[in-house]
């Protein structure tokens, strides 16, 4: 049992926890025609089934190569295809990945569990998933589940990814403590070329709080720069101040480009995190 | 040395260390302590946001201050100060040879310290390069010779050595060394005791001649010695002597013993002009023999030690202990006991345990046979001089053994009885030989019985005390060194009142006096050191140097290394010889004018260096502590850590008082014997035996009744002993309420005896005799009530005595009580049913039992303990497992039907002892009630009054 199967057993022990996930069915068949088989009669290219002919169909619908072997008048229905992709990502930075003292997990962690719960619930109800930028096309079933928790933990030390090939569903994890205009050029392309994603913005309670006190020596994981605070309780107003301007910029930024924006801690249930996550990416669905 | 003040300073250029204090102060105040360090991923979101206010760049002030003490304490102490008031007065060209004289006879050692310290301040005053030379006062082999010169250095490690002596200075004896010595020293310094009493003014008078003196004097304050003892029997009082006469001065005295436990303290008050003072103490006569020495308390020091030897000490007895006693005030024990607690140690104990603790005296109380091996032990002691002190009884006029003055008559003489003619005798005035002459004789005492000695050529030497008649009352004799006596009555009231009288208590004290040491002539002989004091008082094993010292010495020799006190052993126990005994110290009241005498502060001097590097070092360790803290490296110093370094501080603190703690744990207590024991008053455990302890025979015997054989070497005739105490057991189980369980086969050396209300002993033919321990061990279960049935089997026609010569072999040393044939009517013959003969498989033959009732027999509850017979009963109850005889009896079923009636009457005779004896009277005492009331006889009365059982 390492890490990345405990993520997993949690994830789905998470998923299970949450109502299954709702599209709206014909939002979507519009958007993505014939990409994924949804194992009833409905639009799409692959044979699905004979049946008998009623009353309410169009003339133009019996197929009259079969109806012609017999007496009866049959309708060659097909296979409903409809399927979105969702690609997820998270940040690799050091920051990130990384836990305050008395944390569960990583921020990296929480934020990977959140999205291979996504990930799994999409998979089951056959929406492609994978990682972004990662270089393997996007699956749906069981081994794509696998193959997203590989893939998201894999993410060190590669540059922001490109936008992906075809449009899809982006999540992008990270805790955006980066400057505004860094993410705003970061994203700018993706937005470009995918209308729908979601930023997930996940922080620890430490940074929430900044419970500092006399003199202090900060330096942040994976940067060598550090700083001296001589008496760091003066500066926690400032900070706290800081910390919500950029989430509002954030917020503004994600609705700029039509994306949604979650923020999660890492000390709240990831439960609820889950489900807001859910609810911002069913809402693509929604919105016809 | 430079001079700075009181101060001495053995390297003063380190001092201008001090100059960079300043600089040292603001680099610390610079440096401000370091910061905690903390990871912060969202560290970038304070980019450009300046804090408002930083943290001063200064340490608080209490570090800098702790740390500038710090230095300055390590500075100054590198600088090696001494503390020295007397400096200033020396010349400070004082150079040239400097010789010390150190006075370390026993009135040195209470101010020891401050002698040697005065001596070692000396050291500190004058030129650094200086030869320094030491002479001691108290005379010693290989005493240190005064030419020899030591570097200061070296002198102070001598001094701090040196220890003092236990025995007096020698200063003329020092003299003449220092002057074939050719010592010409430029100073001489003499720490003195101040006592007068070795020639000191003289001493000093020679010593200003040769060189400047400087005199340190530390007379002892308070008492100085302890000069002198007197004991009377309960009481000693102890002489203390002070050096000087003025003021009244309170000090204690404690009585030790030998392992120095305090059994007494005693206040001894000096009064204004007086130098000698007495404690007194008051201590019962069994407490003082344990006294070994006396303290004045809280001194050391070899004169204050006054050691206590055994030539004046209360007599040591053992009484031999006769095992267990029914009724202990009915003992003849309890008179000789009562007698001598009031000036005598007791001990109580068997032979061979008295024999090994050596007492003065032993007194056994009617003791016929003893056993060969103690008779031995008691031999072999009584002639190393001991004193055997036996008094007769019933057992004794039985038969009587050779560890006794004079022959014995084998019976006693009973006076005024209901067969004798005569009165019961007064006894007539000592004879003027005897050890009891001039005790005076109580008019009112009678003598009713006593055993007799067969006359013989000396018996009139041998009489100590007789009757008006004549008849001896008290014989001795001596043997080896010792003495043998013998009171020819009981020590109880049995035989006459004298144990009523005072004149018992003194007869007893003279023959234990009589009997032991008085003989020896103190004048003779050698006596080996055994314990010796060293200066401070202390007690030690004897050294190589120490010597015998010849009896006669003793009280004109003066203490020396040859003849340290201490305790002496010799050939009368052991002699002390006391540092203090006649001592006589007074101070030296006129010093020659040309001495120049230092005072208390003078004499003293201070090395400060190590106390000022240690604070150095503390400081430091604590700011090292206040730095971590600031730093965060010690987090959470919260509640829970405070309170395990509080819980450490006093765990730290109760360890170093621990030790008195456990000294206070115990206090004295007075034992019944009088004597004092030290009793722990902690928590005691008591082991609780585990289930090994006890055999499951001896379980199962304490659980269920039963009766035991003895287990001879005849495989056959413990059968068939087993089978007959089975066909009895059987026999009692039916037809009474006893109910006993199998028989056990016993061993006599090993199994325990007491768990059997009734052993049967079933005589073999050529059985060897048995041992010691088999004999020890069935005397001990016949005195704490046991029944023992022995049966020769031997059988024989009509009128055929008891043939017992087998059992004289046998039993030899057995504590066997008179024996008589059972009298008819008594209880044996009716205790279930009425029978007349006691027969087994042979009828007609004689039951022996203890003698009741005759002025002879021992008091109790008059049932036997013993019965002897040879009837065979074993055989005539023996039953086979089913049940069936075994054995032909002589007389056919009839005979073998009253063998077990025999038996069930034994056994119920045993069981409930003189029980039954009373039940006899029952009729007489029930028709007496009859009487008075009604002419009818209670119809609830069955008619026929049971007297025994169903016949």
């Amino acid at each position: 049992m390492n890490a990345s199967s405990d993520l997993r057993a949690e994830a789905e022990a998470l998923a299970r926890q949450l109502p299954n996930l709702n599209f709206k069915a014909e939002a979507s068949e519009a958007a993505h025609i014939g990409s994924a088989g949804r194992r009833r009669a409905g639009t799409g290219e692959q044979f699905w089934q004979y049946r008998r002919y009623a009353q309410e169909d169009a003339a133009d619908r019996v197929d009259w190569r079969r109806s012609a072997k017999g007496h009866e008048l049959f309708v060659r229905e097909t296979e409903l295809e409809t399927a979105r992709t969702v690609l997820f990502w998270c940040d690799p930075h050091a920051g990130f990945n990384w836990k305050g003292e008395g944390d569960i997990r990583t921020k990296a962690d929480e934020a990977r569990l959140l999205m291979l719960t996504l990930g799994i619930m999409m998979s089951k109800d056959g929406e492609r998933i994978g990682a972004l930028g990662a270089g393997r096309s996007p699956s749906f079933g069981r081994r794509a589940v696998d193959r997203l928790a590989e893939d998201i933990s894999n993410g060190a030390g590669r540059p922001f990814p490109p936008p992906p090939r075809k449009s899809a569903t982006l999540v992008i994890a990270s805790d955006f403590y980066d400057p505004i205009p860094e993410w705003q050029a970061r994203l700018k392309p993706l937005a470009a070329r995918c209308p729908e994603g979601v930023l997930l913005a996940v922080a620890a309670p430490i940074e929430l709080d900044f419970p500092f006190q006399g003199r202090v020596k900060l330096h942040r994981p994976g940067d060598l720069g550090e700083r001296i605070l001589g008496r760091a309780e003066t500066l926690r107003e400032d900070y706290q101040r800081k910390f919500a301007e950029q989430r509002e910029a954030l917020l503004a930024l994600a609705t700029q480009i039509g994306w949604r924006f979650v923020s999660h801690t890492t000390g709240t249930p990831s439960l609820h995190g889950a489900a807001r996550l859910k609810l911002a990416v069913e809402s693509f669905g929604a919105r016809g | 040395m430079t001079v700075l003040g009181p101060f001495l300073f053995g390297a003063p250029l380190a001092l201008f260390a001090l100059l960079s204090l300043p600089v040292i102060w603001w680099v610390l105040r610079a440096t401000p302590p370091a910061p905690k360090d903390v990871e912060l991923p969202s560290l970038r979101l304070l980019e450009g946001v300046e804090p408002k206010e930083e943290t001063p760049a200064r340490t608080p002030w209490w570090v800098w201050l702790i740390r500038t003490l710090a230095a300055a304490a390590a500075i100054i102490g590198l600088s090696q100060p001494v503390y020295a008031p007397g400096a200033r007065n020396e010349a400070p060209d004082a150079g040239g040879a400097l010789l010390v004289v150190l006075d370390n006879g026993w009135p040195s050692a209470p101010r020891w310290s401050e002698l040697i310290d005065a001596a070692t301040a000396t050291l500190d005053t004058g030129g650094r390069d200086a030869a320094t030379h030491l002479l001691l006062t108290a005379p010693q082999t290989l005493n240190t010779d005064p030419a020899m010169r030591l570097s200061r250095a070296d002198m102070a490690k001598r001094l701090s050595s040196l220890r003092p002596q236990s025995w007096s200075t020698d200063r003329t004896e020092a003299l003449e060394r220092l002057k074939a010595s050719g010592l010409n020293p430029a100073r001489i310094f003499w720490a003195s005791d101040g006592i007068e009493e070795e020639s000191g003014r003289a001493f000093a008078a020679a010593l200003s001649a040769i060189a400047p003196l400087s005199v340190y004097a530390a007379p002892p304050a308070g008492p100085a010695a302890i000069t002198g003892i007197a004991s009377q029997t309960d009481s000693v009082s102890v002489t203390l002597r002070r050096v000087q006469s003025r003021g009244e001065e309170r000090s204690f005295v404690s009585a030790l013993t030998l392992d120095g436990s305090a059994l007494a303290t005693a206040e001894a008050v000096f009064d204004d002009g007086e130098r000698e003072a007495v404690a007194s103490f008051t201590i019962p006569a069994a407490a003082l023999s344990r006294i070994a020495r006396f303290t004045a308390t809280g001194r050391q020091g070899a004169g204050t030690v006054w050691l206590w030897d055994s030539s004046n000490r209360s007599r040591r007895v053992g009484l031999v202990d006769a095992g267990s006693v029914a009724q202990p005030l009915l003992s003849d024990m309890h008179y000789v006991r009562k007698a001598l607690e009031p000036f005598a140690s007791i001990t109580e104990g068997d032979i061979e345990s008295l024999v090994s603790t050596s007492p003065d005296a032993i007194i056994l109380t009617d003791i016929g046979q003893i056993l060969p091996e103690d008779a031995k032990r008691l031999t072999e002691w009584v002639e190393e001089g001991g004193a055997l002190i036996r008094f007769a009884g019933p057992h004794l006029a039985a038969q009587g053994d050779d560890l006794l003055p004079v022959a014995l008559r084998r019976s006693s003489r009973a006076l005024g009885g209901a067969l004798a003619w005569d009165e019961p005798q007064a006894m007539a005035p000592f004879p003027s030989n005897s050890p009891f002459d001039g005790l005076s004789i109580p008019p009112d005492v009678r003598i009713k019985q006593q055993v007799l000695a067969k006359p013989a050529p000396d018996l009139a030497r041998k009489t100590w005390a007789r009757l008006a008649d004549g008849s001896p009352l008290v014989t001795a004799d001596s043997r080896g060194s010792g003495t043998l006596i013998l009171f020819h009555i009981t020590a109880g009231p049995d035989w006459s009142d004298l144990p009523y009288s005072g004149t018992f208590e003194h007869m007893l004290r003279r023959s234990i006096a009589a009997g032991r040491g008085e003989s020896v002539s103190d004048a003779e002989g050698a006596y080996t050191p055994q314990l010796v004091l060293d200066g401070y008082g202390r007690l030690a094993a004897a050294g190589a140097n120490a010597a015998p010292l010849k009896a006669a010495d003793f009280g004109s020799v003066k203490p020396s290394e040859a003849h340290p006190p201490g305790l002496y052993q010799g050939p009368s126990g052991t002699r002390a010889l006391n540092a203090g005994a006649g001592a006589r110290p007074s101070l030296i009241e006129a010093w020659p004018p040309a001495a120049r005498l230092l005072g208390d502060a003078e004499a003293r001097s201070l090395r400060l260096a190590g106390p000022l590097l240690s604070l150095a070092a503390i400081l430091l360790a604590v700011d090292l502590f206040i730095a971590l803290l600031v730093a965060g490296h010690l987090p959470r110093l919260g509640r829970r850590t405070k309170g395990a370094a509080a819980l450490l501080l006093v765990c730290a603190l109760g360890f170093s008082l621990a030790p008195q703690a456990d000294a206070q744990s115990y206090r004295y207590q007075q034992m019944p014997d009088a004597s004092y024991r030290r009793v722990s008053t902690a928590p005691q455990v008591v082991p609780i035996a585990g289930p090994g302890r006890a055999t499951q025979k001896e379980i199962d015997a304490a659980l269920t009744m039963r009766f035991g054989y003895v287990e001879t070497d005849n495989g056959a005739l413990n059968e068939r002993t087993r089978a007959g105490l089975s066909g009895l057991s059987s026999v009692l189980s039916l037809r009474t309420s006893v109910e006993p369980a199998e028989p056990d086969a016993l061993n006599l050396e090993t199994d325990a005896l007491e768990l059997y209300p009734l052993i049967y002993f079933n005589v073999s033919d050529n059985a060897p005799p048995l041992s010691a321990t088999a004999i020890a061990k069935l005397n001990a279960y016949l005195r704490s009530g046991g029944a023992l049935v022995i049966d020769t089997r031997a059988g024989g026609t009509v009128g055929t005595d008891t043939d017992v010569a087998p059992l004289e072999t046998l039993l030899e040393g057995l504590d066997a009580p008179p024996l008589q044939p059972v009298p008819t009517n008594h209880v044996l013959a009716r205790s279930f049913y009425l029978i007349d003969d006691f027969p087994g498989r042979f009828a007609n033959r004689r039951l022996w039992i203890e003698k009741t009732g005759g002025p002879n027999a021992p008091r109790g509850d008059g049932v036997s303990r013993l019965f002897i017979g040879d009837a065979d009963w074993a055989s005539a109850w023996a039953v086979d497992s089913r049940g069936r005889d075994l054995y032909s009896v002589d007389g056919g079923p009839t005979q073998r039907e009253m063998a077990r009636r025999f038996g069930v009457n034994l056994v119920m005779y045993v069981l409930t002892g003189n029980y039954k004896d009373d039940q006899v009277h029952l009729p007489a005492l029930l028709e007496r009630l009859g009487n008075g009331d009604e002419e009818e006889a209670d119809p609830r009365l069955p008619e026929r009054l049971p007297e025994g059982g169903p016949q």
